[in-house]
């Protein structure tokens, strides 16, 4: 049981940072951002591409892939996010879904279509009050925290971080202050995105790697972007962690309905709770 | 003079809401706008804030044009808009709101900090407390006080004692006289005492253009000469 | 001119009949089955994004629902065709009808995403639960009786039984638009609040449209199986949702002749482009990113204008 917290825990952790691009994408410019999951399956393979052509050892190839991301998603954003402000929600989920179409397409050309694994760095468990927990998991729950540590103090220590706390609350009124909110949006997404490719860094260890894994992780990101709150920071948190849970024990009872059961969760919550975009 | 509009004329999709709008501004005067809701007195001011693009028609500030313009570039000549509806970042502190007013002029912020404790020297307990605390009244000081940040020329005033108390409109009243001095201000008001002692002129707007002007200072002193308009 | 054809309902199934029976002769009767097929999926799923204006990322799960509705039907209960086509036709529009009160409240991301996860936990219950009765991941093969010259293994019988399918989709949608029914929902894409203010229960109609948008995908997924003879998950795959939303983009969202020229579009850029340019999802997606950025109205959209 503890066993299965601790897995629960440590997707939650992963779903936590990979969604959080996500949802202050959503919330600071109300676009949902498909393209996101390029970015994240980018960063797993890149790693890939550190570990076997460049011969790296697994975290200089993490840090390698969270680096390349950064100007790729900086590129998307130019040519593609900034033409979406303020247009209907319709156009942007196409045209992200369409950067994404385009850079799986890439990614089938550069790899290959087959799934390629990576293996756990780390490879021991540490025994932890009667459980077995893999020393990695533990260090992607010690990332994740990290994560939402450095977050928090930047948005309430930062400028830049309080004018995006001040923008995804009322974007006119920071506009008629003579700051330019787009431009530090921008910055936002870069970062969520740089964010999204460290999730995809850790989390190609734990499954392997596909083409079609963006896709895939994406739909739970939303479940879990639409189930804390749009742009809310803790809410995402506490969604990550809640819906990593209902995968784990979902898992361990029924396995394959490990991941509808997230659907299920978000179209309640969508039902009880839906969202003004 | 200080800002001229020229036959302004705004849609909203293929609705017309603002006809062959003309007005100026001398610097110095402060000039209130008035008139029923959905006279378009909001709109007006959105637009020359930079917030609506107009259809034809133009837009001067200090000589130069700026209709059409984005928001955050119109503030930073020195045209700033002040919000209905009191609105303030209220997941920030007060001081923090004043920190991000300050950060894209020159401003340094214990200088704007000095200001709003000036304006009203209750702000001084509540600097660190977050603006989702304040009331109405404090409110709207605290987007006075961050919008007279960097020094502007113009301020662009929504409805500033809007739901307020009379004890607190007096308040209001006597910040926004004491502003007169150095700045220059259009204001949107629906209580017409208020209007009736700070207005230099008025300008009365009815669906969606300006109805009549009134610069004749017994006349601005009596509100029963407008009070039908509203 | 191309809107005064667009106004005769004769003259527009003319136009759809001669150009599925030229290419049908001049290329091949079972692609433009095909072709014809998919059509049908666009008309239905055009509904619900050109006549009401909402996207929907998950409508596979209603094509989905109509093909095991038919394939179901085939292996357990008769291998009448016609039983298949009802059964298909019927399980899409209880699935639209029980999923629709919640979808029509919802707008914007919210639709389009509560669509998406629907999508994913009918393709999960196809391929784990329902698996003993679905085939899991190898999906049903079918065999459908035939009653002398209706036999759906005949490729010239199918091909002008889905064609007389497709005109009397296209027929009817043509008539919901100009009906009553179907000006309301114009009304309702523009300003859902203002029709509401005028006493509508603009919910039922988003309803009953979005009943009629499921049956019609599930009429698709239906004369899929027949005309394949086999259904698999592959009905039901989200991920295949942009193949019908990029469809009813490039052809012109709204219109009927739009969809069936973004339906034929598709099908051609899928089945004879993929042919020569082996990285042709990457040109689907430039395709799409440019569609959504410059040619909204679609081809049909354009030419219309003409």
């Amino acid at each position: 049981m503890l066993q299965t917290i601790f897995h629960g825990l440590t997707i939650g952790g992963i779903l936590y940072i990979i969604s959080i691009g996500l949802s202050l994408t959503f919330g600071a410019m109300g676009i949902v951002n498909f393209a996101h999951g390029l970015i994240y399956t980018l960063g797993g393979y890149i790693l890939y591409t550190a570990l076997t052509t460049l011969g790296l050892n697994f975290w200089v190839g993490g840090v390698l892939a969270v680096l390349t991301a950064i100007p790729l998603s900086y590129l998307i954003e130019r040519v593609v996010i900034r033409r979406l402000y303020g247009e209907s929600i319709d156009y942007a989920i196409i045209a992200t879904y369409a950067v994404l179409l385009i850079g799986v397409d890439a990614i089938k050309w550069i790899w290959g279509a087959r799934p390629l694994p990576v293996s756990d760095p780390i490879g021991r468990s540490i025994g932890f009050g009667g459980l077995d927990l893999p020393l990695y998991r533990v260090i992607i729950l010690g990332i994740c925290l990290l994560t939402f540590l450095g977050l928090s103090l930047f948005f309430k220590k930062t400028i830049i971080g309080k004018i995006v706390v001040a923008g995804l609350q009322d974007r006119e009124a920071v506009r008629s202050l003579g700051i330019n909110i787009n431009k530090y949006f921008a910055i936002i997404f870069v970062l969520g995105s740089a964010l999204g490719a460290l999730g995809g860094v850790l989390y190609t260890p734990i499954t392997s790697l596909h083409p079609y894994m963006g896709f895939h992780v994406l739909i739970l990101c939303f479940a879990v972007v639409i189930v804390g709150g749009l742009g809310n920071l803790r809410g995402t948190a506490v969604a990550a962690f809640a819906l990593g849970l209902v995968m784990a024990f979902t898992g361990r009872y029924w396995g394959p309905a490990a991941e509808a059961m997230v659907y299920v969760v978000m179209a309640l919550v969508l039902i009880f709770r839906p969202i003004e975009v | 003079m200080l800002l001229t509009v020229d036959r302004l004329n705004v849609h909203y999709g293929s609705a017309q809401v603002l006809h062959d709008i003309s007005l100026q501004i001398k610097a110095g005067e402060l000039v209130c706008l008035v008139g029923r809701n959905g006279a378009g007195k909001t709109t007006l001011l959105k637009t020359i804030g930079g917030f609506l693009k107009p259809t034809s028609g133009s837009i001067s500030f200090q000589g130069n044009r700026i209709d059409g313009r984005p928001p955050e570039k119109v503030a930073l000549q020195g045209l700033r808009y002040v919000f209905q509806d009191k609105r303030v970042f209220s997941e920030l502190t007060v001081r923090d709101n004043l920190e991000l007013a300050a950060f894209p002029t020159k401003e340094p912020l214990e200088q704007a900090v000095r200001r709003l404790i000036g304006i009203h020297p209750k702000m001084e307990k509540l600097l660190h407390s977050k603006a989702r605390g304040l009331s109405g009244g404090e409110r709207q000081i605290l987007l006075l006080g961050r919008a007279l940040i960097g020094e502007p020329a113009l301020l662009l005033i929504d409805e500033p004692t809007e739901g307020l108390a009379a004890i607190i409109i007096g308040e209001i009243a006597q910040v926004l006289e004491s502003m007169k001095a150095r700045i220059s201000m259009i204001i949107v008001e629906q209580n017409l005492a208020l209007v009736s002692r700070l207005a230099d002129r008025i300008y009365i707007m009815k669906e969606g253009a300006i109805f009549q002007e009134i610069s004749d200072p017994e006349h601005i002193r009596q509100p029963r000469h407008y009070q039908d308009y509203l | 001119m191309l809107k005064k054809i667009e106004r005769s309902i004769p003259l527009t199934l003319l136009l759809i009949a001669a150009g599925f029976l030229a290419f049908g002769y001049l290329t091949s009767l079972l692609k433009m089955t095909d072709f014809m097929i998919f059509c049908i999926f666009v008309l239905g799923f055009d509904l619900i994004y050109g006549h009401m204006g909402q996207l929907s990322f998950g409508h596979m799960l209603y094509l989905g629902a109509g093909a095991y509705g038919a394939g179901l039907s085939a292996k357990y209960l008769s291998p009448d065709p016609f039983l298949a086509l009802a059964a298909g036709l019927l399980v899409a529009g209880l699935a639209g009808a029980v999923l629709g009160p919640l979808l029509v409240r919802t707008t914007g991301a919210c639709f389009a995403l509560l669509n998406l996860a629907f999508n994913q936990v009918g393709h999960f219950l196809i391929l784990v639960p329902l698996a003993p009765i679905t085939g899991g991941e190898d999906g049903l093969s079918l065999t459908f009786s035939s009653y002398g010259w209706v036999n759906f293994s005949n490729l010239t019988f199918i091909f002008y039984l889905v064609l007389a399918v497709l005109l009397g989709v296209a027929f009817l949608i043509l008539k919901f638009e100009s009906a009553p029914f179907g000006l309301l929902l114009k009304s309702i894409k523009e300003n859902e609040i203002r029709v509401r203010f005028l006493g509508y229960n603009t919910y039922f109609y988003k309803w009953i449209t979005f009943i009629f948008s499921a049956a019609l995908s599930g009429l698709a997924g239906a004369l899929t199986v027949l005309n394949y003879g086999y259904t698999n998950p592959s009905f039901i795959d989200p991920t295949r949702n942009v193949e019908v939303i990029f469809a009813a983009l490039m052809g012109g969202a709204g219109q009927v002749i739009g969809a069936v020229v973004g339906g034929t579009a598709f099908m051609t850029i899928s089945n004879y482009l993929a042919r020569y340019i082996l990285r042709w999802e990457m040109f689907l997606g430039v395709a799409l990113l440019l569609i959504a950025f410059r040619f909204r109205k679609g081809i049909w959209g354009y030419l219309r204008e003409v």
